[in-house]
């Protein structure tokens, strides 16, 4: 006859405590592992936009990140990006430049896609449309979210590349084109991966999509 | 007190990631924002910490206390503010970087110009007896910089008497001395008399600073007219 022992008062508290520490280390590997739950996905058919011919919508891992373009600060500027857009360019493209909470940058469409990127060179490629001038001395406040145009040290050299800074940068004003402002999924844009120790990204996030609202 | 160490951390915090911004944009370490919203668009920036930069690093410059660099803001604002947005782009001028002590291979210099990045770095400091006349002295190596056919060595050296040699650098004479002489004979000062660059800049900077034009000789009389229509090639707005 097998005689049934009751479990003392402090083997319960052992027995709750170690429940309650399964349950904490299942759920936080979950959190851990999907760095996207917490991050709100837009979805641009259920909001209305004033111009929507000036929408541009980017999808990455966490979602989609919905810009809004300035035709009347930079035209030529928006006019490049919506023409790389609407060829579907920049799809699969990395984000090869990642400063944490600071900016990401991508759009180098030589040397930045996915399945053939060259580590050695990316950040230099061009899209083959040459390069345009700087647009520069429209007042814009480079708030969080704004998008600009990446050049070298010398103006004029603005091409495909773009980013997207994640805090104000009032310097940036008079430095770079500006094309827009993220306008919803920002939070999207926090969750690139990035580089503790280097500015260049090694095994990149990628633009999953970059489309208009409207063709 | 917690609260205390916390805004001092978060200052911290938001003055390195400021300094990140400002040395991709002018590739100088250690700065701050002093002062960006000024009238003619001219940003200026402090050194935080000192900093070193150039060739083996032989460019140094140290950082100043507050109360110095408020007063000498001031002063050197009021001055720069007399160039419009319009002529600094023209010059292609948009940073100014305060500090002091500022040398070049050991040798203290009142300022380093850098057309390509833009920027002037001031040494706040030099000389106190002619320090706004420095200022201009220094931007006009900017504006010499952009325009060097404009401002033609070769023309600027035939208005001086045959016989009168510039040294081969501004740093291999010992014509150092800033005061404004009384008898002219060519030049406003002993600096003057070591390159051509540093005599037109001796020049523009006596006529910025509002300097007596009566009794000059007549060499010095064709240094002034040579400066003034040469700016107003740049900029027929340029007012001296």
């Amino acid at each position: 006859m097998i005689k049934k022992i009751k479990a003392s008062r402090s083997e319960k508290i052992i027995f709750i405590f170690i429940i309650i520490l399964a349950l904490f280390s299942f759920g936080s590997f979950i959190l851990i592992k999907d760095k996207c739950l917490f991050v709100k996905n837009y979805d641009p058919q259920k909001i209305s936009f004033n111009n929507p011919k000036n929408i541009a919508i980017l999808n990455v891992d966490c979602g989609n990140v919905i810009i809004e373009l300035y035709p009347d600060i930079s035209p030529k500027a928006v006019e490049r990006f919506k023409r790389l857009v609407k060829s579907e360019a920049y799809n699969d493209i990395a984000f090869h430049r990642v400063i944490k909470d600071t900016l990401v940058q991508a759009g180098d469409l030589e040397f930045g896609k996915k399945g053939n990127l060259n580590y050695g060179k990316i950040g230099t490629g061009k899209s083959g449309l040459g390069t345009i001038n700087s647009e520069i001395d429209a007042p814009f406040s480079f708030n969080k979210g704004s998008v600009g145009l990446v050049r070298t040290q010398k103006y004029n050299t603005e091409d495909s590349q773009f980013f997207i800074i994640l805090r104000d940068e009032p310097l940036y004003e008079t430095e770079y084109t500006p094309i827009g402002k993220v306008i919803y999924g920002l939070e999207a844009l926090e969750k690139i991966k990035y580089l503790d120790k280097s500015q260049y990204v090694l095994r990149p996030d990628f633009i999953n999509s970059l489309k208009m609202l409207i063709n | 007190m917690n609260l205390i160490r916390l805004i001092i951390l978060s200052l911290f915090v938001f003055t390195q990631t400021q300094a990140d911004t400002i040395y991709n944009l002018i590739k100088i370490p250690n700065l701050e924002i002093y002062d960006i919203k000024t009238p003619n668009k001219l940003r200026y920036l402090y050194a935080k910490q000192p900093f070193t930069l150039g060739v083996d690093n032989n460019i140094s410059c140290y950082n100043s206390e507050k109360k110095i660099l408020d007063q000498k803001y001031k002063v050197i604002q009021k001055n720069l503010n007399r160039y419009n947005q319009n002529f600094l782009k023209k010059i292609n001028l948009k940073y100014i970087v305060l500090c002091e002590d500022l040398s070049i291979s050991k040798i203290n210099t009142a300022g380093i110009p850098d057309n390509i990045m833009k920027t002037l770095i001031l040494d706040i400091k030099f000389n106190e007896d002619y320090f706004e006349r420095v200022i201009h002295h220094e931007v006009f190596h900017i504006i010499n910089d952009n325009f060097k056919d404009i401002f033609s060595k070769k023309i600027w050296s035939s208005f001086n008497n045959e016989e009168f040699e510039y040294a081969k650098c501004s740093t291999c004479t010992d014509k150092l001395g800033l005061d404004t002489y009384t008898n002219t004979k060519g030049f406003f000062s002993e600096y003057s008399q070591s390159t051509a660059s540093e005599d037109m800049a001796e020049v523009f900077s006596h006529l910025m600073i509002g300097v007596n034009l009566k009794n000059l000789d007549p060499i010095l009389e064709k240094k002034i007219d040579f400066i003034k229509s040469n700016l107003l090639k740049i900029d027929n707005n340029f007012i001296l």
